[in-house]
């Protein structure tokens, strides 16, 4: 399987040259264009598991419950995948380890990784973004998709980063959700709300901007929605 | 096209370059003395002072719904060579094609017309309404033929795609495309598919030759920006 990553850096695609009988897993509505030659099939979850606790777990979690399985029929299938906002597209390798994605990030992964939509780090806290994460682990390749530009920080002690510009991270990570400040009244007076504080070895990617930050601000310069009461 | 103007149609490629590529591409054409070149209202952004401006009707009522201006601006550079910067009202890219006699027509989303040059007649064809309403290209496509320089903008990174027999194209990402393609409007994959892969309606183009697709669309935009607007109550009388 060849990934390209084309278009770089604001609206950024990629294309995937397949081998015969290779598959991958993308988030549905991301298919931009696809030669013949490839087998689509869409589930709840990975192909051949049953599904359903998974796809209400990601219906709650706000992704798309719906993944989009494409296979090679023959070699030199292709396929065109990108996100629907503007931003970056990154490959991560998996070597053995686990990754944990924010959902909305999410946009391919090959068969050989298994994605979890269970996972619960973040449980015990509401996260003020609405933002919810899957566990990708095994070994191959993960594309993941940023809102702007992706950058990477290198953690080795403690790092602290905004909740809605976490793209993903290393799952061997400590990590635990704080308020900025000192005070909570700081933190929400001062806009940043909830952060993420990440302990031991490990990498961060991050995203240059924050999507629910660009939709409040555009949001409120739009004409309003207008509900009318009896 | 023989009622433009008393210039000679351009039967030789312009002189230009593209630069800001691929997300906030702009066109800098040097324009030869006595050349015309035919430019989407509005997309002028800067030009040398000898350079004139005609506005011209064109088309009437088929351009009037096509979505297209209604108004075509022709730039002439009277006496010397003049140098005409356009851009599109999106970010995003822009590609150039030179066409000829013998080769294959363009088929252009009606959206993404940007400037021709003289030798380029245009003509508005209509889709269908099936086709139109449902392909994402509008119910109309610009069809370019003749011989001269053609540019079209996109929303996004514009990717060219060689067809060979068959390309399955999702609606709202086709750009432009050329002759000898043919396309039907259909569902993705079956009919969990179609419901649910988030896909619905795609292009899907058989034959040879080459299309031109834009890495992001409007449409999807818009349905994720929605959610974000305040919602105003109002007392009904």
């Amino acid at each position: 399987m060849q990934i390209d990553i084309l278009a770089q850096p604001a609206n950024t695609i990629t294309k995937i040259t397949f081998a015969q009988n290779e598959e991958i897993t993308a988030e549905g509505g991301s298919m931009v264009a696809m030669s013949g030659g490839l087998d689509v099939q869409t589930t709840t979850h990975k192909r051949g598991k049953r599904g359903i606790g998974r796809a209400v777990k990601r219906a709650f979690a706000g992704e798309n419950i719906f993944l989009n399985h494409y296979k090679a029929e023959r070699d030199g299938a292709h396929l065109y995948i990108a996100p629907n906002l503007s931003g970056d597209i990154m490959t991560h390798e998996l070597q053995g380890g686990s990754l944990i994605v924010q959902a909305t990030s999410f946009l391919a992964h090959e068969a050989s990784v298994d994605m979890d939509v269970s996972w619960q780090g973040f449980k015990n806290m509401l996260s003020s973004e609405g933002l919810f994460w899957l566990k990708m682990s095994g070994t191959g390749k993960v594309l993941i998709n940023s809102f702007g530009a992706i950058y990477p920080v290198a953690v080795d002690g403690e790092y602290i980063v905004d909740t809605g510009h976490i793209v993903a991270f290393d799952e061997g990570l400590n990590f635990s959700l704080s308020k900025a400040g000192k005070s909570w009244m700081s933190s929400i007076l001062g806009g940043e709300g909830i952060v993420c504080r990440f302990k031991g070895k490990g990498t961060v990617w991050c995203q240059s901007h924050s999507p629910s930050g660009f939709g409040n601000a555009l949001g409120r310069l739009l004409d309003p929605i207008v509900e009318h009461q009896q | 096209m023989s009622d433009t103007n008393q210039t000679s149609p351009s039967v030789k490629p312009l002189t230009h370059v593209i630069e800001g590529r691929p997300d906030f591409a702009y066109l800098k054409v040097q324009l030869p003395a006595q050349e015309t070149l035919r430019v989407e209202a509005s997309a002028m952004q800067a030009m040398d002072k000898h350079v004139t401006m005609r506005t011209r009707l064109k088309g009437g009522f088929k351009r009037l719904i096509s979505g297209e201006n209604l108004f075509l601006n022709e730039f002439t550079a009277q006496g010397k060579e003049g140098e005409l910067i356009l851009g599109s009202s999106l970010p995003g890219d822009i590609k150039r094609l030179y066409l000829t006699q013998n080769g294959p027509a363009l088929f252009l989303q009606s959206g993404s017309f940007l400037a021709a040059s003289t030798g380029i007649e245009t003509q508005t064809k209509f889709q269908g309404l099936i086709k139109g309403f449902f392909s994402g290209a509008g119910l109309f496509l610009i069809k370019c033929v003749g011989e001269g320089d053609i540019f079209f903008n996109s929303y996004g990174g514009i990717i060219e795609i060689q067809v060979e027999n068959e390309f399955i194209i999702d609606n709202n990402h086709i750009v432009a495309f050329t002759e000898g393609l043919e396309y039907s409007v259909e569902k993705f994959g079956g009919y969990k598919s179609f419901f649910f892969s988030g896909e619905g309606l795609v292009a899907r183009f058989h034959g040879n030759g080459r299309i031109w697709i834009q890495t992001r669309a409007m449409p999807p935009f818009f349905a994720w920006l929605n959610p974000f607007r305040r919602v105003v109550q109002k007392k009904r009388n």
